[in-house]
Protein backbone atom coordinates (compact mmCIF):
# COMPACT_ATOMS: atom_id res chain seq x y z
CA UNK A 1 0.00 0.00 0.00
CA UNK A 2 1.42 3.42 -0.76
CA UNK A 3 1.85 5.94 1.95
CA UNK A 4 -1.00 8.04 1.83
CA UNK A 5 -1.43 10.91 4.03
CA UNK A 6 -3.99 11.11 6.86
CA UNK A 7 -6.47 14.31 6.30
CA UNK A 8 -5.88 17.38 8.55
CA UNK A 9 -10.09 17.23 9.84
CA UNK A 10 -9.23 13.60 10.66
CA UNK A 11 -6.30 13.73 12.62
CA UNK A 12 -7.87 16.91 14.54
CA UNK A 13 -10.86 14.66 15.11
CA UNK A 14 -8.41 12.08 16.52
CA UNK A 15 -6.50 14.72 18.75
CA UNK A 16 -10.19 15.36 20.57
CA UNK A 17 -10.18 19.03 19.36
CA UNK A 18 -12.85 19.48 17.15
CA UNK A 19 -16.51 18.77 18.29
CA UNK A 20 -18.34 17.33 16.45
CA UNK A 21 -21.93 18.68 15.85
CA UNK A 22 -24.19 17.86 12.58
CA UNK A 23 -27.44 18.46 13.37
CA UNK A 24 -28.70 19.90 10.29
CA UNK A 25 -27.95 17.17 7.41
CA UNK A 26 -26.85 14.01 9.09
CA UNK A 27 -26.78 10.81 6.12
CA UNK A 28 -27.40 7.52 6.99
CA UNK A 29 -27.05 4.40 4.82
CA UNK A 30 -26.41 0.41 5.60
CA UNK A 31 -23.61 0.84 3.40
CA UNK A 32 -20.50 -1.40 4.59
CA UNK A 33 -17.05 0.85 4.34
CA UNK A 34 -16.30 -0.56 0.77
CA UNK A 35 -19.52 -0.46 -0.57
CA UNK A 36 -19.29 3.65 1.05
CA UNK A 37 -15.76 4.03 -0.48
CA UNK A 38 -16.67 2.93 -4.20
CA UNK A 39 -19.79 4.99 -4.39
CA UNK A 40 -17.45 8.15 -3.39
CA UNK A 41 -15.81 6.59 -5.48
CA UNK A 42 -17.87 6.74 -8.57
CA UNK A 43 -18.57 10.50 -7.77
CA UNK A 44 -21.65 10.31 -5.52
CA UNK A 45 -22.46 10.59 -2.19
CA UNK A 46 -24.98 8.67 0.38
CA UNK A 47 -28.05 11.08 1.65
CA UNK A 48 -30.53 8.55 3.48
CA UNK A 49 -31.91 5.28 3.82
CA UNK A 50 -35.30 4.80 1.84
CA UNK A 51 -37.62 2.51 3.22
CA UNK A 52 -40.77 1.58 2.15
CA UNK A 53 -43.04 -1.31 3.22
CA UNK A 54 -46.42 -2.86 2.62
CA UNK A 55 -48.41 -5.20 4.98
CA UNK A 56 -50.55 -7.35 2.67
CA UNK A 57 -53.64 -9.83 3.34
CA UNK A 58 -53.53 -12.35 0.72
CA UNK A 59 -56.75 -14.00 0.07
CA UNK A 60 -57.45 -17.28 -2.02
CA UNK A 61 -57.97 -18.60 -5.71
CA UNK A 62 -59.30 -21.77 -6.73
CA UNK A 63 -57.61 -23.61 -9.11
CA UNK A 64 -59.08 -26.78 -11.08
CA UNK A 65 -57.66 -29.80 -9.85
CA UNK A 66 -56.19 -30.94 -13.22
CA UNK A 67 -55.50 -27.86 -14.52
CA UNK A 68 -51.75 -25.93 -15.23
CA UNK A 69 -53.12 -22.06 -14.98
CA UNK A 70 -51.70 -18.83 -13.84
CA UNK A 71 -53.64 -17.90 -10.62
CA UNK A 72 -53.71 -14.53 -11.69
CA UNK A 73 -55.39 -12.65 -9.01
CA UNK A 74 -52.43 -13.86 -6.81
CA UNK A 75 -50.00 -12.66 -9.30
CA UNK A 76 -51.37 -9.73 -9.11
CA UNK A 77 -51.27 -9.54 -5.49
CA UNK A 78 -47.97 -10.13 -5.21
CA UNK A 79 -46.74 -8.03 -7.73
CA UNK A 80 -48.77 -4.99 -6.45
CA UNK A 81 -47.52 -5.42 -2.61
CA UNK A 82 -43.76 -5.08 -4.20
CA UNK A 83 -44.72 -2.64 -6.57
CA UNK A 84 -46.54 -0.56 -3.24
CA UNK A 85 -43.16 -1.22 -1.18
CA UNK A 86 -40.82 0.32 -3.77
CA UNK A 87 -42.64 3.18 -4.98
CA UNK A 88 -42.94 4.47 -1.19
CA UNK A 89 -39.23 3.35 -1.01
CA UNK A 90 -38.89 5.90 -4.19
CA UNK A 91 -40.94 8.31 -2.94
CA UNK A 92 -38.46 8.40 0.19
CA UNK A 93 -35.76 9.01 -2.14
CA UNK A 94 -37.63 11.90 -4.14
CA UNK A 95 -38.41 13.77 -0.85
CA UNK A 96 -34.60 13.87 0.31
CA UNK A 97 -33.65 14.99 -3.21
CA UNK A 98 -31.86 12.05 -4.18
CA UNK A 99 -30.49 11.31 -7.36
CA UNK A 100 -31.59 7.64 -7.12
CA UNK A 101 -31.26 4.06 -5.04
CA UNK A 102 -28.80 1.80 -4.84
CA UNK A 103 -28.30 -1.88 -2.88
CA UNK A 104 -31.98 -2.14 -2.92
CA UNK A 105 -33.03 -5.07 -1.14
CA UNK A 106 -37.01 -6.57 -1.47
CA UNK A 107 -37.47 -9.00 1.09
CA UNK A 108 -40.86 -10.75 2.14
CA UNK A 109 -41.45 -11.95 5.11
CA UNK A 110 -44.83 -13.95 6.87
CA UNK A 111 -45.98 -12.48 9.91
CA UNK A 112 -45.97 -15.09 12.53
CA UNK A 113 -49.81 -14.38 13.94
CA UNK A 114 -51.45 -14.63 10.89
CA UNK A 115 -49.90 -16.76 7.83
CA UNK A 116 -52.03 -15.19 4.99
CA UNK A 117 -50.72 -11.29 5.93
CA UNK A 118 -46.68 -10.98 4.76
CA UNK A 119 -44.75 -7.81 5.01
CA UNK A 120 -43.18 -6.66 1.94
CA UNK A 121 -39.70 -4.45 2.48
CA UNK A 122 -37.68 -2.29 0.17
CA UNK A 123 -34.34 -1.15 1.80
CA UNK A 124 -31.95 1.42 0.09
CA UNK A 125 -29.27 3.90 0.18
CA UNK A 126 -30.68 7.25 -1.40
CA UNK A 127 -26.85 8.79 -3.25
CA UNK A 128 -26.66 11.96 -4.97
CA UNK A 129 -24.24 12.97 -7.02
CA UNK A 130 -21.26 15.07 -5.29
CA UNK A 131 -21.17 17.70 -8.27
CA UNK A 132 -24.82 17.88 -8.98
CA UNK A 133 -24.96 16.38 -12.45
CA UNK A 134 -28.45 15.80 -13.09
CA UNK A 135 -28.14 12.98 -15.80
CA UNK A 136 -28.24 10.35 -13.51
CA UNK A 137 -32.39 10.33 -12.57
CA UNK A 138 -34.23 7.62 -13.36
CA UNK A 139 -37.58 7.61 -15.73
CA UNK A 140 -39.62 10.77 -15.55
CA UNK A 141 -37.05 12.78 -13.77
CA UNK A 142 -37.60 10.53 -10.88
CA UNK A 143 -34.73 8.53 -8.48
CA UNK A 144 -33.41 5.61 -10.08
CA UNK A 145 -33.77 2.53 -8.13
CA UNK A 146 -31.69 -0.63 -8.72
CA UNK A 147 -30.14 -4.11 -7.01
CA UNK A 148 -26.41 -3.16 -7.19
CA UNK A 149 -24.49 -3.13 -4.74
CA UNK A 150 -21.87 -0.61 -3.80
CA UNK A 151 -19.48 -3.06 -5.71
CA UNK A 152 -21.58 -3.42 -8.42
CA UNK A 153 -22.64 0.24 -9.08
CA UNK A 154 -19.11 1.49 -9.57
CA UNK A 155 -18.45 -1.44 -12.06
CA UNK A 156 -21.21 -0.72 -14.04
CA UNK A 157 -20.64 3.27 -14.10
CA UNK A 158 -17.22 1.95 -15.51
CA UNK A 159 -18.84 -0.40 -18.03
CA UNK A 160 -20.43 2.58 -19.59
CA UNK A 161 -23.96 1.99 -18.12
CA UNK A 162 -26.26 3.22 -15.77
CA UNK A 163 -29.10 2.02 -13.49
CA UNK A 164 -32.73 3.47 -14.32
CA UNK A 165 -34.98 1.12 -12.84
CA UNK A 166 -35.74 -2.01 -11.03
CA UNK A 167 -37.86 -4.05 -13.51
CA UNK A 168 -39.71 -7.37 -11.94
CA UNK A 169 -41.82 -9.74 -13.04
CA UNK A 170 -44.23 -11.71 -11.16
CA UNK A 171 -46.33 -15.10 -11.99
CA UNK A 172 -47.90 -17.29 -9.30
CA UNK A 173 -49.25 -20.68 -11.44
CA UNK A 174 -51.03 -24.08 -10.38
CA UNK A 175 -49.41 -26.84 -11.59
CA UNK A 176 -51.73 -29.51 -12.65
CA UNK A 177 -52.24 -32.79 -10.59
CA UNK A 178 -52.26 -35.95 -12.66
CA UNK A 179 -54.72 -38.00 -13.04
CA UNK A 180 -55.17 -41.95 -11.95
CA UNK A 181 -54.32 -43.24 -15.42
CA UNK A 182 -51.60 -41.06 -15.85
CA UNK A 183 -49.63 -42.04 -12.72
CA UNK A 184 -50.77 -45.14 -12.99
CA UNK A 185 -49.08 -45.44 -16.51
CA UNK A 186 -45.79 -44.28 -15.10
CA UNK A 187 -45.24 -46.59 -12.30
CA UNK A 188 -41.74 -48.20 -12.67
CA UNK A 189 -40.39 -45.96 -15.73
CA UNK A 190 -38.06 -43.30 -16.17
CA UNK A 191 -40.37 -40.68 -17.91
CA UNK A 192 -40.54 -37.33 -18.17
CA UNK A 193 -43.64 -35.53 -16.46
CA UNK A 194 -44.39 -33.34 -19.33
CA UNK A 195 -47.01 -31.38 -18.18
CA UNK A 196 -44.99 -30.11 -14.76
CA UNK A 197 -42.21 -29.23 -17.52
CA UNK A 198 -44.72 -27.27 -19.25
CA UNK A 199 -46.13 -25.31 -16.47
CA UNK A 200 -42.69 -24.37 -15.52
CA UNK A 201 -42.05 -23.48 -18.60
CA UNK A 202 -45.20 -21.69 -18.81
CA UNK A 203 -45.07 -19.79 -15.32
CA UNK A 204 -40.96 -19.17 -16.07
CA UNK A 205 -41.80 -17.52 -19.38
CA UNK A 206 -44.62 -15.50 -18.12
CA UNK A 207 -42.32 -14.09 -15.02
CA UNK A 208 -39.63 -13.04 -17.65
CA UNK A 209 -41.95 -11.50 -20.28
CA UNK A 210 -43.66 -8.92 -17.95
CA UNK A 211 -40.22 -8.24 -16.33
CA UNK A 212 -38.52 -7.40 -19.82
CA UNK A 213 -41.92 -5.61 -20.64
CA UNK A 214 -41.49 -3.20 -17.93
CA UNK A 215 -37.65 -2.58 -18.72
CA UNK A 216 -39.18 -1.62 -22.49
CA UNK A 217 -41.12 0.91 -20.87
CA UNK A 218 -38.75 2.40 -18.76
CA UNK A 219 -36.62 2.96 -22.09
CA UNK A 220 -34.13 0.41 -21.11
CA UNK A 221 -31.55 -1.20 -23.37
CA UNK A 222 -30.91 -3.67 -20.95
CA UNK A 223 -31.73 -5.72 -17.54
CA UNK A 224 -28.32 -6.69 -15.62
CA UNK A 225 -28.28 -8.90 -12.54
CA UNK A 226 -31.06 -10.52 -13.63
CA UNK A 227 -32.53 -13.24 -11.30
CA UNK A 228 -35.63 -16.05 -11.02
CA UNK A 229 -36.76 -16.93 -7.80
CA UNK A 230 -38.94 -19.70 -7.29
CA UNK A 231 -41.36 -19.68 -4.25
CA UNK A 232 -44.21 -20.73 -2.46
CA UNK A 233 -45.56 -18.26 0.45
CA UNK A 234 -47.58 -20.79 2.32
CA UNK A 235 -49.94 -22.12 -0.55
CA UNK A 236 -50.60 -25.38 -1.56
CA UNK A 237 -47.96 -27.78 -2.54
CA UNK A 238 -49.02 -27.31 -6.47
CA UNK A 239 -48.86 -23.44 -6.50
CA UNK A 240 -46.09 -21.75 -6.87
CA UNK A 241 -44.75 -18.40 -7.70
CA UNK A 242 -42.05 -17.25 -10.03
CA UNK A 243 -40.51 -13.94 -9.43
CA UNK A 244 -38.17 -12.49 -12.18
CA UNK A 245 -36.26 -9.00 -10.57
CA UNK A 246 -33.31 -7.39 -12.63
CA UNK A 247 -31.79 -3.40 -12.62
CA UNK A 248 -32.98 -1.57 -15.89
CA UNK A 249 -30.27 -0.17 -17.69
CA UNK A 250 -29.31 2.67 -20.44
CA UNK A 251 -25.95 3.22 -21.79
CA UNK A 252 -23.92 6.62 -20.36
CA UNK A 253 -23.54 8.75 -23.87
CA UNK A 254 -20.35 9.02 -25.25
CA UNK A 255 -19.10 6.85 -23.29
CA UNK A 256 -16.26 4.11 -25.16
CA UNK A 257 -15.78 0.59 -24.73
CA UNK A 258 -12.27 1.58 -25.31
CA UNK A 259 -12.55 3.27 -21.98
CA UNK A 260 -12.99 0.78 -20.14
CA UNK A 261 -9.41 -0.68 -18.74
CA UNK A 262 -8.77 -4.56 -19.57
CA UNK A 263 -9.30 -6.54 -15.66
CA UNK A 264 -6.05 -7.96 -14.57
CA UNK A 265 -5.58 -11.11 -13.51
CA UNK A 266 -4.81 -12.32 -10.25
CA UNK A 267 -4.34 -15.38 -8.20
CA UNK A 268 -4.38 -14.70 -4.71
CA UNK A 269 -2.34 -16.87 -2.56
CA UNK A 270 -3.56 -16.05 1.02
CA UNK A 271 -7.45 -17.40 0.87
CA UNK B 1 -25.42 -18.29 51.08
CA UNK B 2 -23.70 -20.45 53.05
CA UNK B 3 -27.17 -21.61 54.29
CA UNK B 4 -27.22 -23.70 50.81
CA UNK B 5 -23.80 -25.03 50.65
CA UNK B 6 -21.62 -25.55 53.80
CA UNK B 7 -18.66 -25.53 50.90
CA UNK B 8 -19.35 -22.41 49.54
CA UNK B 9 -15.94 -20.36 49.67
CA UNK B 10 -16.00 -16.88 51.42
CA UNK B 11 -15.39 -14.35 49.19
CA UNK B 12 -11.95 -12.63 50.08
CA UNK B 13 -11.55 -9.36 51.56
CA UNK B 14 -9.39 -7.92 48.42
CA UNK B 15 -12.73 -9.18 46.39
CA UNK B 16 -14.90 -7.54 48.60
CA UNK B 17 -12.79 -4.58 48.43
CA UNK B 18 -13.09 -4.59 44.68
CA UNK B 19 -16.85 -5.23 44.15
CA UNK B 20 -17.37 -2.29 46.49
CA UNK B 21 -14.57 -0.08 44.49
CA UNK B 22 -17.11 -1.01 41.02
CA UNK B 23 -20.02 -0.09 43.16
CA UNK B 24 -18.78 2.84 43.62
CA UNK B 25 -17.33 3.60 40.54
CA UNK B 26 -20.64 2.81 38.36
CA UNK B 27 -23.04 4.99 40.26
CA UNK B 28 -20.41 7.88 40.12
CA UNK B 29 -19.93 7.19 36.09
CA UNK B 30 -16.06 6.05 36.84
CA UNK B 31 -13.87 3.68 37.37
CA UNK B 32 -12.48 2.03 39.38
CA UNK B 33 -8.94 2.72 41.33
CA UNK B 34 -7.25 -1.01 39.88
CA UNK B 35 -8.30 -0.46 36.61
CA UNK B 36 -7.03 3.27 35.98
CA UNK B 37 -3.65 1.91 37.67
CA UNK B 38 -4.16 -1.19 34.84
CA UNK B 39 -4.49 1.42 31.95
CA UNK B 40 -2.11 3.99 33.32
CA UNK B 41 0.62 1.31 33.22
CA UNK B 42 -0.24 0.31 29.52
CA UNK B 43 -0.33 4.28 28.31
CA UNK B 44 3.11 4.43 29.96
CA UNK B 45 4.36 1.02 28.35
CA UNK B 46 5.11 -0.25 31.72
CA UNK B 47 2.55 -2.99 31.08
CA UNK B 48 2.42 -5.72 27.88
CA UNK B 49 0.18 -3.98 25.53
CA UNK B 50 -3.04 -6.17 24.58
CA UNK B 51 -4.82 -6.39 21.20
CA UNK B 52 -8.03 -8.03 19.43
CA UNK B 53 -5.91 -7.54 16.43
CA UNK B 54 -4.99 -10.10 13.99
CA UNK B 55 -1.13 -10.32 13.44
CA UNK B 56 -2.37 -9.33 9.75
CA UNK B 57 -3.73 -5.66 11.55
CA UNK B 58 -0.93 -5.77 13.49
CA UNK B 59 0.93 -5.12 10.51
CA UNK B 60 -1.07 -2.77 9.03
CA UNK B 61 -1.79 -1.17 11.87
CA UNK B 62 1.96 -0.34 12.65
CA UNK B 63 2.79 0.07 9.08
CA UNK B 64 0.27 3.38 9.50
CA UNK B 65 1.77 4.39 12.92
CA UNK B 66 -1.06 2.61 15.29
CA UNK B 67 -0.38 1.48 18.49
CA UNK B 68 -2.28 -0.85 20.26
CA UNK B 69 -2.50 -0.15 24.09
CA UNK B 70 -5.06 -2.11 25.63
CA UNK B 71 -7.73 -3.68 25.28
CA UNK B 72 -11.02 -1.98 26.68
CA UNK B 73 -14.63 -2.77 27.52
CA UNK B 74 -17.96 -1.64 28.54
CA UNK B 75 -20.69 -3.18 29.61
CA UNK B 76 -24.64 -2.13 31.41
CA UNK B 77 -26.50 -4.85 32.87
CA UNK B 78 -29.50 -3.53 32.11
CA UNK B 79 -33.52 -4.19 33.07
CA UNK B 80 -36.44 -3.42 30.60
CA UNK B 81 -39.10 -1.87 32.28
CA UNK B 82 -41.87 0.20 30.77
CA UNK B 83 -40.05 -0.05 27.19
CA UNK B 84 -37.59 -3.15 26.17
CA UNK B 85 -37.23 -1.30 22.44
CA UNK B 86 -36.13 1.95 24.51
CA UNK B 87 -33.89 -0.01 26.74
CA UNK B 88 -31.51 -1.13 24.23
CA UNK B 89 -31.25 2.62 23.29
CA UNK B 90 -29.94 3.34 26.62
CA UNK B 91 -28.15 0.02 27.41
CA UNK B 92 -26.23 0.74 24.69
CA UNK B 93 -25.32 4.14 25.54
CA UNK B 94 -24.39 3.46 28.93
CA UNK B 95 -21.55 0.48 26.82
CA UNK B 96 -20.39 3.49 25.02
CA UNK B 97 -19.84 5.86 27.53
CA UNK B 98 -18.12 3.24 29.64
CA UNK B 99 -15.91 2.37 26.70
CA UNK B 100 -14.74 5.72 26.22
CA UNK B 101 -13.79 6.37 29.93
CA UNK B 102 -11.63 3.21 29.47
CA UNK B 103 -10.10 4.55 26.17
CA UNK B 104 -9.84 8.28 27.81
CA UNK B 105 -7.91 6.63 30.70
CA UNK B 106 -5.45 4.72 28.65
CA UNK B 107 -4.65 7.96 26.31
CA UNK B 108 -5.55 6.42 23.66
CA UNK B 109 -6.49 8.72 20.07
CA UNK B 110 -9.17 5.42 19.47
CA UNK B 111 -10.80 2.25 20.17
CA UNK B 112 -10.99 0.18 17.20
CA UNK B 113 -12.19 -3.40 16.21
CA UNK B 114 -15.31 -2.53 18.68
CA UNK B 115 -17.29 -5.43 18.95
CA UNK B 116 -20.82 -5.26 20.12
CA UNK B 117 -21.92 -8.55 21.95
CA UNK B 118 -24.09 -9.59 24.88
CA UNK B 119 -24.69 -13.28 26.54
CA UNK B 120 -27.86 -15.09 25.51
CA UNK B 121 -29.23 -15.49 28.96
CA UNK B 122 -33.01 -15.60 30.48
CA UNK B 123 -32.28 -13.83 33.55
CA UNK B 124 -35.79 -11.96 34.27
CA UNK B 125 -36.67 -9.17 31.68
CA UNK B 126 -32.95 -8.02 31.00
CA UNK B 127 -30.15 -8.15 28.98
CA UNK B 128 -26.18 -7.14 28.99
CA UNK B 129 -24.88 -4.84 26.51
CA UNK B 130 -21.02 -5.32 26.16
CA UNK B 131 -18.68 -3.11 23.93
CA UNK B 132 -15.13 -4.62 23.57
CA UNK B 133 -12.42 -3.42 21.50
CA UNK B 134 -8.44 -2.20 21.29
CA UNK B 135 -7.88 1.03 22.15
CA UNK B 136 -4.81 2.88 20.27
CA UNK B 137 -2.74 5.99 19.93
CA UNK B 138 -1.74 7.30 16.78
CA UNK B 139 1.84 8.35 16.75
CA UNK B 140 2.70 11.58 16.72
CA UNK B 141 -0.35 12.98 18.21
CA UNK B 142 -1.53 13.81 22.12
CA UNK B 143 -3.93 11.68 23.66
CA UNK B 144 -7.67 12.55 23.09
CA UNK B 145 -9.87 13.77 25.86
CA UNK B 146 -12.64 12.48 23.59
CA UNK B 147 -11.39 8.83 21.86
CA UNK B 148 -13.35 8.06 18.96
CA UNK B 149 -15.27 4.15 18.73
CA UNK B 150 -14.75 2.55 15.55
CA UNK B 151 -16.53 -0.32 15.13
CA UNK B 152 -13.98 -1.27 12.59
CA UNK B 153 -11.16 -3.20 12.74
CA UNK B 154 -7.49 -1.64 12.36
CA UNK B 155 -7.12 -2.34 8.73
CA UNK B 156 -9.92 -0.64 7.55
CA UNK B 157 -9.76 2.05 10.26
CA UNK B 158 -6.33 3.11 8.52
CA UNK B 159 -7.83 2.99 5.21
CA UNK B 160 -10.81 4.94 5.91
CA UNK B 161 -8.93 7.70 7.67
CA UNK B 162 -6.59 7.75 4.52
CA UNK B 163 -10.03 8.96 2.50
CA UNK B 164 -10.90 11.51 4.83
CA UNK B 165 -13.45 9.45 6.97
CA UNK B 166 -13.75 8.98 10.71
CA UNK B 167 -15.56 6.21 12.41
CA UNK B 168 -16.44 7.66 15.90
CA UNK B 169 -19.20 6.17 17.32
CA UNK B 170 -22.31 3.86 17.74
CA UNK B 171 -25.73 5.60 16.80
CA UNK B 172 -29.00 4.05 18.07
CA UNK B 173 -32.56 4.51 17.20
CA UNK B 174 -35.50 2.83 18.66
CA UNK B 175 -39.21 3.39 18.82
CA UNK B 176 -42.95 1.10 19.34
CA UNK B 177 -46.36 2.32 19.60
CA UNK B 178 -49.18 0.48 19.84
CA UNK B 179 -51.88 0.31 17.15
CA UNK B 180 -55.21 0.02 19.73
CA UNK B 181 -55.16 -1.03 23.32
CA UNK B 182 -52.71 0.43 25.44
CA UNK B 183 -51.74 3.33 23.40
CA UNK B 184 -52.08 7.20 24.60
CA UNK B 185 -52.97 8.76 21.63
CA UNK B 186 -56.68 8.18 21.13
CA UNK B 187 -56.87 7.84 17.91
CA UNK B 188 -54.38 4.65 17.67
CA UNK B 189 -56.29 3.53 21.09
CA UNK B 190 -59.56 3.08 19.18
CA UNK B 191 -57.33 1.52 16.01
CA UNK B 192 -57.22 -1.72 14.91
CA UNK B 193 -60.77 -2.03 13.80
CA UNK B 194 -59.80 -1.71 9.84
CA UNK B 195 -57.27 -4.49 10.09
CA UNK B 196 -59.33 -6.31 11.95
CA UNK B 197 -61.98 -6.67 8.89
CA UNK B 198 -59.44 -6.34 6.25
CA UNK B 199 -57.55 -9.96 7.98
CA UNK B 200 -60.96 -11.50 8.10
CA UNK B 201 -61.74 -15.07 6.37
CA UNK B 202 -63.60 -13.31 3.45
CA UNK B 203 -60.66 -11.25 2.63
CA UNK B 204 -59.75 -10.48 -0.62
CA UNK B 205 -56.16 -9.53 -1.79
CA UNK B 206 -55.42 -6.15 -0.33
CA UNK B 207 -52.97 -3.99 0.94
CA UNK B 208 -53.16 -3.39 4.66
CA UNK B 209 -53.04 0.29 4.79
CA UNK B 210 -54.34 1.28 8.48
CA UNK B 211 -51.82 -1.41 9.74
CA UNK B 212 -49.27 -0.45 6.87
CA UNK B 213 -49.07 3.36 8.28
CA UNK B 214 -48.42 2.62 11.37
CA UNK B 215 -45.01 0.47 10.84
CA UNK B 216 -44.13 2.92 8.49
CA UNK B 217 -44.42 5.41 11.68
CA UNK B 218 -42.91 3.48 14.12
CA UNK B 219 -40.18 2.74 11.83
CA UNK B 220 -39.42 6.52 10.69
CA UNK B 221 -39.30 7.41 14.59
CA UNK B 222 -37.04 4.88 15.19
CA UNK B 223 -34.93 6.51 11.95
CA UNK B 224 -35.26 10.05 12.84
CA UNK B 225 -33.99 9.05 16.84
CA UNK B 226 -30.60 7.00 14.83
CA UNK B 227 -30.37 10.57 13.32
CA UNK B 228 -30.66 12.50 16.42
CA UNK B 229 -28.39 10.59 18.13
CA UNK B 230 -25.40 10.26 15.37
CA UNK B 231 -26.02 13.73 15.15
CA UNK B 232 -24.20 14.32 18.25
CA UNK B 233 -21.25 12.78 16.89
CA UNK B 234 -20.54 12.95 13.49
CA UNK B 235 -22.06 13.53 9.62
CA UNK B 236 -23.37 10.07 8.97
CA UNK B 237 -24.02 6.33 9.71
CA UNK B 238 -23.39 3.53 7.90
CA UNK B 239 -26.90 1.04 10.31
CA UNK B 240 -25.46 -2.29 9.69
CA UNK B 241 -28.54 -3.80 12.38
CA UNK B 242 -32.20 -3.54 10.93
CA UNK B 243 -34.87 -5.49 13.74
CA UNK B 244 -38.67 -4.68 13.61
CA UNK B 245 -41.71 -6.95 15.00
CA UNK B 246 -45.25 -6.72 14.68
CA UNK B 247 -46.92 -8.60 17.17
CA UNK B 248 -50.47 -8.88 17.46
CA UNK B 249 -52.68 -9.09 20.78
CA UNK B 250 -55.85 -10.34 21.82
CA UNK B 251 -58.08 -8.24 23.73
CA UNK B 252 -61.32 -9.86 24.51
CA UNK B 253 -64.47 -10.40 22.56
CA UNK B 254 -65.87 -7.19 21.77
CA UNK B 255 -62.67 -5.09 21.07
CA UNK B 256 -60.07 -5.37 18.34
CA UNK B 257 -57.08 -7.00 19.08
CA UNK B 258 -53.93 -4.70 19.45
CA UNK B 259 -50.62 -4.62 17.75
CA UNK B 260 -47.09 -3.55 18.77
CA UNK B 261 -44.94 -2.53 16.43
CA UNK B 262 -41.12 -2.26 17.37
CA UNK B 263 -38.16 -1.41 15.54
CA UNK B 264 -34.71 -0.90 16.31
CA UNK B 265 -31.52 0.53 14.23
CA UNK B 266 -28.12 0.51 14.85
CA UNK B 267 -25.34 1.74 13.11
CA UNK B 268 -21.26 3.31 12.90
CA UNK B 269 -21.56 6.82 12.84
CA UNK B 270 -18.83 8.67 10.78
CA UNK B 271 -17.39 11.98 10.43
CA UNK B 272 -16.53 13.15 6.85
CA UNK B 273 -16.76 16.18 4.11
CA UNK B 274 -19.16 15.79 1.61
CA UNK B 275 -17.35 14.72 -1.36
CA UNK B 276 -14.49 13.90 -0.34
CA UNK B 277 -11.81 12.69 -2.45
CA UNK B 278 -10.96 9.14 -2.39
CA UNK B 279 -7.19 8.85 -3.18
CA UNK B 280 -6.56 5.29 -3.82
CA UNK B 281 -7.13 3.99 -7.84
CA UNK B 282 -8.85 0.99 -8.42
CA UNK B 283 -7.92 -1.42 -10.48
CA UNK B 284 -10.03 -4.29 -11.81
CA UNK B 285 -8.77 -7.69 -11.50
CA UNK B 286 -9.91 -11.47 -11.96
CA UNK B 287 -9.71 -13.57 -9.54
CA UNK B 288 -8.22 -17.00 -10.61
CA UNK B 289 -9.67 -19.06 -7.77
CA UNK B 290 -12.20 -21.26 -8.20
CA UNK B 291 -13.70 -21.54 -4.85
CA UNK B 292 -16.14 -18.76 -5.64
CA UNK B 293 -17.31 -19.38 -8.86
CA UNK B 294 -19.27 -22.64 -9.36
CA UNK B 295 -19.42 -24.11 -5.65
CA UNK B 296 -23.11 -23.75 -4.20
CA UNK B 297 -21.68 -22.11 -1.03
CA UNK B 298 -22.53 -18.57 -2.84
CA UNK B 299 -25.76 -17.86 -3.93
CA UNK B 300 -27.79 -20.01 -5.73
CA UNK B 301 -26.40 -20.36 -9.22
CA UNK B 302 -25.31 -23.83 -8.93
CA UNK B 303 -27.23 -24.90 -6.09
CA UNK B 304 -28.79 -28.31 -7.98
CA UNK B 305 -26.86 -30.75 -5.89
CA UNK B 306 -26.96 -28.63 -2.99
CA UNK B 307 -28.09 -30.62 0.70
CA UNK B 308 -31.96 -29.51 -0.21
CA UNK B 309 -32.12 -33.17 -2.06
CA UNK B 310 -33.53 -35.53 0.94
CA UNK B 311 -31.95 -38.79 1.28
CA UNK B 312 -35.06 -40.98 0.73
CA UNK B 313 -35.45 -39.10 -2.93
CA UNK B 314 -35.13 -41.86 -5.57
CA UNK B 315 -33.81 -45.42 -5.07
CA UNK B 316 -30.77 -45.44 -7.46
Amino acid sequence: MAEQQIPQHALERLKGLRTQGHAGGIFTSDFSVNEFLLVRKAGFEPVGLCVGSCIYHLGFQFAGWGSNVELEQLSLAMYEARALAMERMRLEATNMGADGIVGVRLTVKRLEWDKNILEFVAIGTGIVHAKGHQGFKGPNGQPFTSALSGQDFWTLLSAGYRPLEMVMGSCVYHVARRGPFATMSSIGQNVELGNFSLALYEAREIAMERMQLEASKAGAEGVVGADLHEGSHNWSTHVIEFFAIGTAVLPIEGHQSDDIPDPKLVLSVNS
Amino acid sequence: MGWFNRKAPPQSAEAQARDRDWESALQRGTLPQPVLERLAHAREGRAPWVATMTPAELLTARSHGCRPIATVSGTCWYNFGFSWTLGHGEGWGYALDRIRQEAYAAGANAVVDVQMRTIRHRIGSSMDFTLIGTAIRVEGLPPSKDPVVATVPALQFVQLLEMGIVPTGIAVGASYDWLGGNSWNYNKRYGGAVTQWQTGIFAGNQPLHELGSFWENVRREAHASLREHAATMGSGVLAHTHFGQIIKKEQGDKQPPAYLGRHIVIGTVVDTPFGAAVPHGIEPVVDMRDDDTLSASRGHRHSVYSQQIGEGEGPI
